[in-house]
């Protein structure tokens, strides 16, 4: 750590007893953000694997019927694809985020002619892919806490070990200085004192 | 007659749920050589996937109504569906309503399939025959087709197509 360089002056006291004060008032603050921030991340990683279960259930549910999914004569994917992902914006822990709200599908109805096994595998497939998209979303969210995140530690890091301690240093360290100065000057004086007298 | 006598005889015999004995192609080869043109226009005319209007004016009038038979059930268990009530199908069988998708298209087949039978009964040895056969070949490819792997796949092309393209 570089030495700081101190002015050792009553206005330079002054100034760091307002950087200590400031710094002390705004540490709780960005450590309640962190935590606020932390816990919001931990509620959206738990949403995220409740969606993964779903999915998972949802897999499980079609297993016993996945095999018509082969069938030679439809060509499902003509049926129904992801047009967009619908967003809106939303804070979450201060940060502002894209929440999502549903999925515009490109879909092409069925006819007379198409089996009816194409209907239950539209409404499983219309099912996994919001929940898909869903969890795009939370993760994005996430990646942004993240970022978040890791600023708001290196303030509290920066306060906590930088800006806090150096201030308390600079205030005691003026403060001897200052007071070993005026011992000084009233040494000074009362030496010059006697020495007139004596003359 | 004699043409349809031999080329019946020399085709391998069909069984439902078991693997196609031929392939369509070769089938169609085979008819092309024995049929007379004219009878097979009419066999390459017919399909167990859709119902052309042509076929009605032929001999195989029961395999048209058949398929339209076969659609209208499907299109009232759609309507039941969109409605929010029991569907009740005029000539499929009432317990394909309770079984998953892939047993109920294998019910759909299988009375697709004794429709059939019962179509190609007296009728030895006839163009409705040979229709008949096409028409249970193409039914056994399509049973074929459903496979665990090829489901698997399919659905996590339309599912997670991210996941293909990685592949």
């Amino acid at each position: 750590m570089a030495t700081m360089k101190i002015k050792y002056t009553k206005t330079e006291r002054a100034r760091q007893k307002k950087i200590l004060k400031i710094s002390e008032r705004m540490l709780p603050l960005f450590e309640a953000m962190e935590k606020s921030l932390m816990a919001t991340i931990l509620s959206i990683s738990e949403k995220i694997e409740e969606i993964r279960l779903a999915i998972e259930r949802n897999r499980r549910a079609v297993k016993p019927w996945l095999a018509v999914m082969g069938d030679e004569w439809v060509d499902i994917s003509q049926f129904i694809s992801v047009n967009r992902t619908i967003t809106r914006p939303v804070d979450v822990a201060g940060i502002r985020v894209q929440q999502f709200e549903r999925v515009d599908f490109n879909e092409i109805p069925v006819n007379e002619e198409t089996p009816l096994w194409v209907d239950d595998a539209l409404v499983h497939m219309r099912e996994q892919l919001q929940l898909l998209a869903e969890i795009k979303s939370l993760e994005k969210q996430i990646n942004l806490l993240e970022e978040e995140l890791l600023d708001v530690r290196a303030r509290v890091k920066l306060f906590e070990n930088r800006r806090i301690p150096n201030a308390k240093t600079a205030i005691r360290k003026i403060g001897q200085k200052l007071q070993d100065d005026e011992r000084l000057t009233i040494a000074t004086a009362k030496v010059v004192k006697t020495s007139a007298v004596k003359r | 007659m004699l043409n349809e006598v031999y080329l019946i005889s020399s085709l391998p015999a069909l069984s439902y749920g078991k693997t196609p004995p031929i392939s369509l192609e070769e089938f169609r080869g085979m008819a092309k050589n024995e049929l007379s043109s004219r009878s097979f226009k009419v066999l390459d005319q017919v399909s167990i996937r859709a119902v052309d209007s042509k076929v009605r004016k032929s001999k195989v009038k029961s395999v048209f109504n058949m398929q339209l038979a076969l659609l209208e059930d499907i299109s009232e268990i759609r309507k039941s569906r969109t409605e929010n009530r029991k569907a009740i199908p005029g000539h499929l069988p009432g317990s394909l309503l309770e079984v998953n998708p892939l047993d109920r298209e294998m019910q759909i087949m299988q009375w697709q399939w004794e429709k059939l039978d019962a179509i190609a009964t007296g009728k030895s040895f006839t163009l409705a025959e040979v229709i008949v056969y096409k028409l249970k070949l193409q039914l056994l490819f399509r049973m074929n087709s459903f496979s665990i792997k090829r489901g698997e796949a399919v659905l996590d092309s339309v599912v997670n197509p991210d996941l293909k393209k990685e592949d």
